[in-house]
């Protein structure tokens, strides 16, 4: 399945609720991300909490924008992304190269 | 068996203990029966009965699987254990657990009573007593009903479970059970009228091996479930038939070839009814029969059609051409006249489709014979019509939707819908095809239609892309595309849609869509499907800064595009090529839009899409404008979701000298409150900033009266009647206006 990173900004700040409300929220999310075949993998939120690079793995960019209406979440950018670590070129990757890029 | 006194005694020993048993397969005289009684008169003792799972808990075991909830309920009869077996087995259909389960019961029957489960079992999920004693010598029951196997439903017997009765069957001797269905089939072919379903009986001679009794049932079957529109059931009927047809006489067998082909194109299975339909034609050929081989010609290149292959489509039409000349004017003959009509209308040859479409429907009106053609002639003739603008198709095309119902052709009626919706599209008519789409996937559905059903909806998706409804047109066109055994033409429009979509919104993949748009659009040579693919690539190469690959992208096909002197693909192809510093020779086939676009007359372009309800395309006109015009562009790229040529807006306005620039909030942050449209929003904002209506018009490039229109839905949705009381009402409803009152929660 494609992964993407979604750029979200919350002009006002993003502030996730503590304890039980913000599990609940959490949930929330993931249920109907669910039932879109859309997975939140995790997010990077920058310092002063106003916008947030989401990691996602999802079938289509339609289906991370229906989640993301659904959720009430902002999205601005929609980027294709593929993982390259410092091991990438292993001996294993070096015998048979892949290119990162599609997949 | 423990007695009753000693369970007593050691309940009353121990704190509390729980005791189960499945009353629906205990028997009468089953002993447990008399300890449950016994039981009851104890003060200490509380019975819970438990029901069988419903539907809805079905549904929730079986959320992770393929299975469906409401057969798996019918299956297992709500039977907790065989619903979690099943689901665990899954996606095998009775798993080996619960197959031990029924069969160790029925281990413990005797032979005679174990020969008439069995029998039963062939029977079906009801079994009727007399059958039953019918093929069976002496059948006993009382065993399997005491062993709860069997229940009696009213004058019947029934399995208590579906899963029960297929693993008795599956562990049925194969001899035994074929004796045992062909008993049955003579039983019910002697027996009254009412047991002599086709179905039922072509069922009986497949298992018994019968292949004159399959050939006699299995084709009255399959007509009567596509009468029904059961086209799926229809096909699978006809598909038992040719295979028991090997040695069938040469004619009869093409004929059956040719029915089982046509109700697998039904279904979207092209490539079974591509192989049966040349394996017809190939048959009468070599019998020299000329008007059966031109039937099967005309079916074949329909098929053709649907998945792309237009030159061999057209190869098929012309031999029916030929084949049907010598022949008197007939059926036949009406039929390829027709075809060739509907070749030529979808290569967009419309003026020479519409005079064969008529030939064709002058030769074959009052033959009842060549009724389906003829609602098809009309059906061709309308659409062409619709496509060079003139608007006596619609009449045309309700015609053929008339006739379709007259003579009772769900299929034909299908295909009224997928030209009405096709062909407004494509004149970007898409608010006058909305009710049709509605119309035509509710009718699709309904009909097994699922050829039609998915290109209705990949016409819908390109709808809405354009119509400014992105959101939606995402989700169906994702609804298209995951069907893989979709025909070739709904993959095509649904790949488009995606690909204007995601170029338009930004996001990635869009290239991705494209090129298999392309792929899939090339082998057609089509300008029905090359022409829009090429424009939206050349679209996105423009948004990606690339212009010079826009301008190679639309001048791939924009000589073809002039010999059809196709109005949209004309204009469109003429810009990006004139965006991209081409020379072009020739736009006077451009439709009114584009037309006043390439002329630089972007205010009245801008209005021209307005009145098509085409945002984004009005939008884009405005790109060409002042300061002002830009600016409201960039409101509504805003406001769609556009974030390219948000971008680009963004950027002609700092070049103007434009120093404020709104910064942009996207489409999601913005909830519509008070039900109000994206344009409403617009509107009430300028009505709370107190412009009067004429400049809202000016300022929106809209006619004075739809801003009339629009003012007075927003007064009724605020629920207020006067213009000065909008700002307070807007506030309450969080919505931002410019003057300051403004906003809540977002």
């Amino acid at each position: 399945m494609p992964r993407y990173i979604v750029e979200r900004s919350f002009p006002d700040g993003f502030e996730l609720p503590y304890g039980s409300a913000g599990i609940e929220v959490c949930r929330g999310v993931v249920g109907v991300n669910e039932d879109l075949g859309v997975t939140w993998v995790h997010s990077y939120v920058r310092g002063d909490c106003r916008s947030t690079f989401c990691v996602y793995d999802a079938p289509n960019p339609e289906a991370i924008r229906r989640a993301a209406e659904r959720n009430g979440l902002p999205v601005d950018r929609i980027t294709r992304v593929t993982v390259l670590d410092p091991y990438f070129y292993t001996p294993s990757n070096v015998a048979e190269p892949a290119a990162p890029g599609r997949d | 068996m423990p007695s009753a006194s000693w369970v007593a005694g050691s309940i009353q020993r121990t704190r509390w203990s729980f005791g189960t048993y499945r009353d629906d397969e205990v028997g009468r005289q089953h002993p447990l029966r008399v300890v449950v009684g016994d039981l009851a008169s104890s003060p200490a003792v509380r019975r819970l009965a438990l029901q069988g799972l419903s539907v809805a808990s079905v549904r929730d075991m079986a959320r992770e699987t393929e299975l469906d909830p409401i057969q798996l309920h019918g299956l297992t009869g709500g039977n907790p254990f065989y619903v979690s077996e099943v689901v665990a087995g899954a996606p095998e259909r009775i798993p080996p657990t619960v197959r031990d389960a029924v069969l160790a019961r029925a281990a413990r029957l005797s032979p005679a009573a174990r020969r008439t489960l069995e029998a039963a079992a062939v029977i079906g999920p009801t079994v009727e007593p007399a059958l039953l004693a019918r093929i069976t010598d002496g059948a006993t029951t009382e065993e399997s009903l005491a062993m709860g196997l069997l229940q009696a439903k009213g004058r019947r017997y029934a399995f208590r479970h579906e899963v029960a009765r297929e693993a008795i069957l599956d562990a049925t001797n194969p001899g035994e059970r074929l004796v045992l269905h062909a008993r049955l089939l003579g039983a019910l072919e002697t027996g009254p009228e009412d047991d002599r379903a086709p179905a039922r009986l072509a069922h009986h001679a497949d298992e018994a091996g019968d292949r004159d009794a399959v050939l006699r049932y299995a084709p009255q079957a399959a007509r009567q479930a596509a009468r029904a529109g059961a086209h799926r059931e229809a096909a699978a009927q006809f598909a038992r038939a040719v295979r028991f047809a090997g040695a069938m006489p040469d004619g009869e067998r093409a004929g059956l070839l040719l029915e089982f082909a046509q109700e697998h194109a039904l279904i979207a299975r092209y490539d079974v009814a591509i192989g049966a339909f040349a394996e017809a034609v190939a048959i009468w050929g070599r019998l020299g029969d000329a008007s059966h081989e031109a039937l099967a010609l005309t079916s074949l290149a329909k098929s053709y059609v649907s998945v792309g292959r237009n030159h061999e489509a057209e190869a098929a039409s012309r031999r029916a051409m030929e084949v049907s000349e010598g022949l008197p004017d007939g059926p036949e003959k009406v039929e390829a006249i027709f075809t060739q009509a509907y070749l030529r209308m979808l290569d967009r040859d419309n003026v020479e489709a519409i005079e064969l479409g008529r030939k064709a429907i002058e030769m074959g009106q009052g033959d009842p014979r060549a009724s389906t053609s003829v609602v098809q002639a009309w059906n061709t003739v309308g659409g062409a019509r619709i496509l060079l603008g003139d608007d006596g198709g619609r009449a045309d095309l309700e015609t053929s939707l008339r006739l379709a119902h007259e003579i009772g052709s769900d299929r034909l009626a299908g295909s009224f819908y997928s030209i009405i919706t096709s062909a407004l599209g494509e004149v970007y008519r898409f608010a006058d095809a909305a009710p049709y789409f509605e119309a035509g996937v509710r009718y699709a559905t309904e009909h097994d239609l699922d050829s039609a059903r998915l290109y209705i909806e990949a016409w819908h998706a390109l709808a809405l892309v354009h119509l400014g409804r992105w959101s939606e047109a995402g989700a169906v066109a994702s609804a298209v595309l995951a069907r893989h055994d979709n025909s070739t033409i709904s993959r095509i429009m649904a790949l488009l849609a995606v690909g204007r979509l995601r170029t338009r919104r930004g996001d990635p993949d869009a290239w991705a869509a494209l090129d298999e748009a392309l792929a899939l659009s090339e082998p057609t040579g089509t300008l029905q499907r090359l022409g829009p693919v090429r424009a939206a690539r050349a679209e996105a190469a423009w948004l990606d800064g690339d212009a010079a690959r826009s301008g190679t992208e639309a001048a791939a096909v924009f000589e073809l595009a002039l010999r059809h002197a196709h109005p949209w693909h004309v204009g469109e192809l003429a810009w990006w090529q004139l965006k991209a510093g081409r020379p072009v020779a020739d736009t006077t086939a451009a439709s009114e839009p584009w037309r006043l676009q390439l002329a630089g007359r972007w205010r009245e372009a801008a209005s021209a899409w307005h009145a098509l309800d085409c945002p984004y395309e009005a939008a884009r006109a405005l790109l060409d404008g002042d300061a002002g015009a830009v600016e409201a562009a960039h409101g509504v790229f805003d406001r769609l979701g556009a974030r390219p040529a948000a971008a680009l807006a963004a950027r002609r306005l700092r070049e103007l000298g434009v120093r404020s620039i709104p910064r942009g909030r996207g489409p999601a942050t913005r909830a519509n409150p008070a039900g109000l449209t994206a344009r409403g929003l617009e509107v009430l904002r300028l009505v709370a900033e107190g412009l009067p209506n004429h400049e809202i018009a000016g300022r929106l490039f809209l006619s004075p009266r739809t801003v009339d229109h629009h003012v007075s839905a927003v007064l009724a949705k605020l629920g207020v009647d006067r213009r000065g009381d909008v700002v307070a009402a807007a506030a309450d409803l969080g919505i931002e206006t410019q003057n300051g009152q403004s906003a809540g929660p977002d």
